[in-house]
């Protein structure tokens, strides 16, 4: 009994540190907070199960130092979603290619300068999105962004410099 | 010093969304369920997925039509005797001492299909002084016993040579 409070409160603690950050990055890949949430849900389960399979009981922070591996987990999961419904696919792209598409915010903010920001994030090409998601809203190492990525440390850092350059040219920080 | 700290700090203020409190409730049914199925159950980590009806529409036509073959086969197999009527006289067999010792089998039908009959024309018989038609006809004879209490059958099939002299009267 203890075990499984013990369990319980592992992973309601592990998804309260990062579950925002997750379903922010699912959102890369989806333009639906219904979508992203659908992806996390099953990602995260998954990563729990393998993980509780393999180290049982986890061992404390296993969460946090397996971070790498749950975005992965986050990643191929969304990939497989929208390879399996290629009609998804197809609207997905066709309303990247869109930008006047009406998505849901991806971000709670309080005024104009941050509405601008969030606008011009949503312009970055994927891949560096997902980079800066990462790196900014999560906090993960390039090493950790690299490994959940399937790329090398310096694309990862390459990635992340092209995407602060592009938000630079196109946002103006305010003082 | 990093050229985008500034930039940096300013989407660091950026608030992620709040995860759904429905989120954190679907994933605890998941893994109460997981927990349910016993510990250490997991795969290779893929979670099965809700299962949606969804009908294999050739493999359940292919057994339809099976079962419709079966049913005609079956339905031709019983009105076999009945059809042949013309040629073949289906009769209850007779309580036989051989049938009687087949043990609890009893007899259930013998059909007979006469499938050549040959007039062989006239003819004197022994010791007769008028002459008979003889008629010669072929025939295939079948006896059929049946278990009532198993439902096995037994079927003996046998051909038959059978000389019919007719007497010629009035002619």
């Amino acid at each position: 009994m203890e075990d499984v409070v013990t369990h319980e409160e592992d992973w309601k603690s592990c998804f309260a540190e990062l579950g925002p950050g997750l379903v922010l990055f699912a959102r890369q890949f989806v333009r639906s907070i219904a979508d992203a949430e659908d992806i996390v849900q099953d990602a995260f389960v998954r990563f729990w199960r393998k993980q509780h399979s393999v180290n049982d009981p986890p061992s404390p922070g296993f969460c946090v130092a397996s971070r790498g591996l749950l975005y992965a987990t986050v990643r191929s999961t969304a990939l497989d979603l929208l390879r399996r419904d290629a009609r998804r696919a197809r609207r997905e792209a066709t309303a990247s290619a869109d930008m006047e598409q009406i998505t849901e915010p991806q971000f709670d903010f309080d005024d104009g300068s941050q509405r601008a920001l969030v606008a011009a994030v949503d312009l970055l090409p994927v891949e560096q999105r997902e980079v800066l998601v990462m790196k900014i809203w999560n906090e993960l190492t390039f090493a950790e962004i690299a490994s959940a990525l399937s790329i090398s440390q310096n694309t990862a850092a390459s990635r992340y410099r092209y995407a602060l350059a592009a938000l630079k040219k196109n946002f103006v920080v305010h003082e | 010093m990093n050229d985008f700290s500034e930039l940096e700090a300013e989407l660091k203020k950026l608030r992620p969304r709040a995860v759904s409190p429905d989120l954190r409730a679907r994933i605890e049914v998941n893994l109460a369920e997981t927990e349910a199925a016993g510990r250490g159950t997991a795969t290779a980590g893929v979670l099965p997925k809700q299962r949606r009806f969804r009908p294999n529409w050739f493999a359940l036509g292919l057994g339809l039509a099976a079962a419709a073959t079966f049913l005609i086969l079956a339905r031709v197999n019983v009105d076999r005797p009945s059809k042949s009527t013309g040629l073949a006289l289906l009769t209850p067999a007779p309580i036989t001492p051989a049938a009687k010792a087949l043990d609890s089998f009893v007899p259930a039908a013998m059909t007979q299909v006469v499938y050549d009959t040959k007039d062989e024309g006239l003819h004197f018989a022994d010791g007769q002084d008028e002459p008979m038609r003889r008629l010669r006809s072929r025939k295939r004879e079948t006896v059929q016993w049946k278990n009532p209490q198993t439902g096995a059958s037994l079927r003996v099939s046998y051909p038959k040579e059978e000389v019919t002299l007719i007497p010629i009267s009035g002619q």
